[in-house]
């Protein structure tokens, strides 16, 4: 089972797609409270699958998850939108909704917690400013740049400052400069106790940081640094 | 539907819009259909109205009346005999009038299955007497046929209980069809209405995964769409009902109101009638905008919680 300071554990975990083979096998995996850690591997070795079970989108085929000490296999589905409201996810394809303004957007994990407006307007505008899409508050996610989307996906996944936040190539998009914004905002958060996964092929930004990395292939995880 | 204000301050527009984008849902679909649903269902009720009012109306005039027949016979003059039930028959208590009807007027009855009154001069037809009785109070029919057909050779009493019983069995089985097309009309609405939601899931399958993503509950997201419904529903609901009087009130005035007592003259007085008719008739009428928007929502809202159930 999990220790007192963890947040995540797998233990010999498992991932089928219907009846295909089995895209993680035997992942044992513990995240602790305030931790960072990067994600890589090639393509295929089962990155996003790992994300969607950690984000609550699938449940294991076999094998114990405990997130937040509770048993996910075990969870009923009403409970899993609370445990989802301490989760921070940054999709590889951004997931804005096109009808709504970047300001909308970025708000969404506020206003489905039922704030109001006025309670977490000027939150939200200092965080777009700090994600330097200011100016597009009032844009619709189909006119920005693939940089832009990503930025507005990461200003989402951050703005209620989740206790576990996860990000699939989050700076994927972007240009080496804003990257290592990013990165910094990341490891703000991570100061003020969020723990972070980022799944990234950037082997440039993991040299960069001091983070542990964790790597998949081929469906088994194994540890790096 | 979006909100908008701006903080001239910080010059950012807070827009609000629905987090289900309206342009996306199967609305327009299924306001079509659910105002054709409501149109028709419209038109049973107004039928059904007309039914059981008529089948009232037929069955408490002929239970006014009663008809004694006195049939010629060898032994005694058709006038004592007749003379003689009357005088029975206003003896009688709830007995109200007797009328006895000349031999014209009975053989005009038979004129239409006998033809000319000539030929009926030359045939042994009965003779008829009208008794009216008083509907609160009414004799005992069965101690006045005895007493009717003991006292006067070839005198019955005919108290219309056969074609009373046939009208109110036909008006019960006609009520009976009505209740049935209502009840297939709501079926078909909320069938309906669990496939548009279905279809507004699938339409917006990704602003579903993002709002569970971000931690939105089941009921949070149904709440998002139901409303959507809801205004659908009460606005097919009140546009087919409003096209349904439309439809009874243009029958009406279709023909003189005052010469006529068949389909139009009913239909005027079901919506231009007496005030108590007309409104029992209102308020029937108003249950159908009623029922669509409760079926709307809560067949949407329980179509989209169990869709969203068998998620993870």
């Amino acid at each position: 089972m999990s220790g007192p300071g963890s947040i995540v554990s797998l233990q010999n975990v498992g991932l089928r797609y219907g009846k295909g083979r089995e895209v993680l096998r035997d992942v044992n995996l513990e995240l602790q409270r305030g931790s960072m850690q990067f994600l890589t591997g090639p393509s295929g070795a089962g990155k996003t699958s790992l994300l969607r079970l950690l984000f609550l989108a699938k449940r294991p085929t076999r094998g114990l998850i405990s997130m937040f000490g509770r048993d996910i296999a075990t969870l009923p589905h009403k409970s899993l939108p609370p445990l989802r409201q301490k989760i921070g996810v940054v999709f590889q394809d951004f997931r804005l909704l096109d009808h709504l303004t970047v300001f909308e957007n970025v708000a969404l994990p506020l206003r489905v917690s039922g704030k109001k407006p006025n309670e977490y307007r000027e939150n939200v505008i200092e965080l777009l400013g700090w994600v330097g899409l200011s100016e597009y508050a009032d844009a619709y996610p189909p006119v920005l740049s693939g940089g832009e989307k990503q930025r507005a996906a990461i200003a989402r996944a951050v703005v209620t400052q989740p206790e576990l936040l996860l990000a699939d190539e989050p700076t994927g998009n972007v240009d080496p400069a804003l990257a290592l914004r990013l990165m910094r905002l990341f490891r703000e958060l991570n100061k003020f106790g969020t723990t972070i996964v980022i799944a990234t092929h950037d082997t440039t930004l993991i040299k960069k940081a001091t983070s542990p990395v964790l790597v998949l292939n081929d469906g088994q995880l194994g540890f790096e640094g | 539907m979006t909100r908008k204000s701006i903080n001239k301050a910080d010059n950012v527009a807070i827009t609000t819009n629905s987090l289900m984008p309206r342009t996306q849902m199967p609305l327009r679909t299924l306001m079509i259909s659910m105002t054709v649903m409501c149109y028709l269902a419209s038109l049973a009720i107004g039928a059904l109205l007309l039914i059981t009012r008529a089948v009232d109306d037929w069955t408490s005039e002929i239970s006014g009346e009663v008809t004694v027949q006195v049939r010629p016979t060898n032994d005694a003059k058709m006038n004592d005999k007749l003379a003689q039930a009357a005088s029975i028959l206003k003896a009688t208590r709830g007995v109200t009038s007797v009328d006895i009807l000349d031999k014209n007027a009975g053989n005009k009855l038979l004129e239409p299955w006998l033809g000319n009154a000539e030929i009926l001069n030359q045939l042994p037809v009965p003779r008829l007497i009208a008794v009216a009785i008083d509907q609160k109070n009414p004799p005992d029919f069965e101690i006045l046929a005895k007493k009717l057909s003991e006292t006067i050779k070839g005198a019955s009493l005919d108290t219309h209980r056969r074609w009373q019983t046939e009208l109110t069995r036909m008006g019960s089985n006609l009520v009976w069809l009505g209740i049935g097309i209502l009840a297939l009309i709501t079926v078909s609405a909320i069938a309906l209405v669990i496939f548009a939601s279905r279809s507004a899931l699938d339409v917006n399958r990704e602003v579903v995964e993002v709002l569970h993503f971000v931690g939105a509950s089941d009921k949070y997201i149904a709440r998002q769409v139901q409303w959507q419904f809801l205004r659908a529903g009460l606005q097919s609901g009140l546009i087919g009902t409003i096209a349904g009087l439309a439809t009874f009130f243009l029958l009406g005035i279709s023909s003189s109101v005052t010469s006529s007592n068949g389909l139009a003259a009913a239909s005027y007085s079901l919506l231009i009638g007496t005030p108590d008719v007309t409104f029992s008739s209102y308020l029937l009428f108003l249950l159908v905008p009623i029922l669509t928007t409760l079926i709307c929502l809560i067949a949407a809202r329980l179509a989209i919680l169990r869709i969203l159930g068998n998620a993870i």
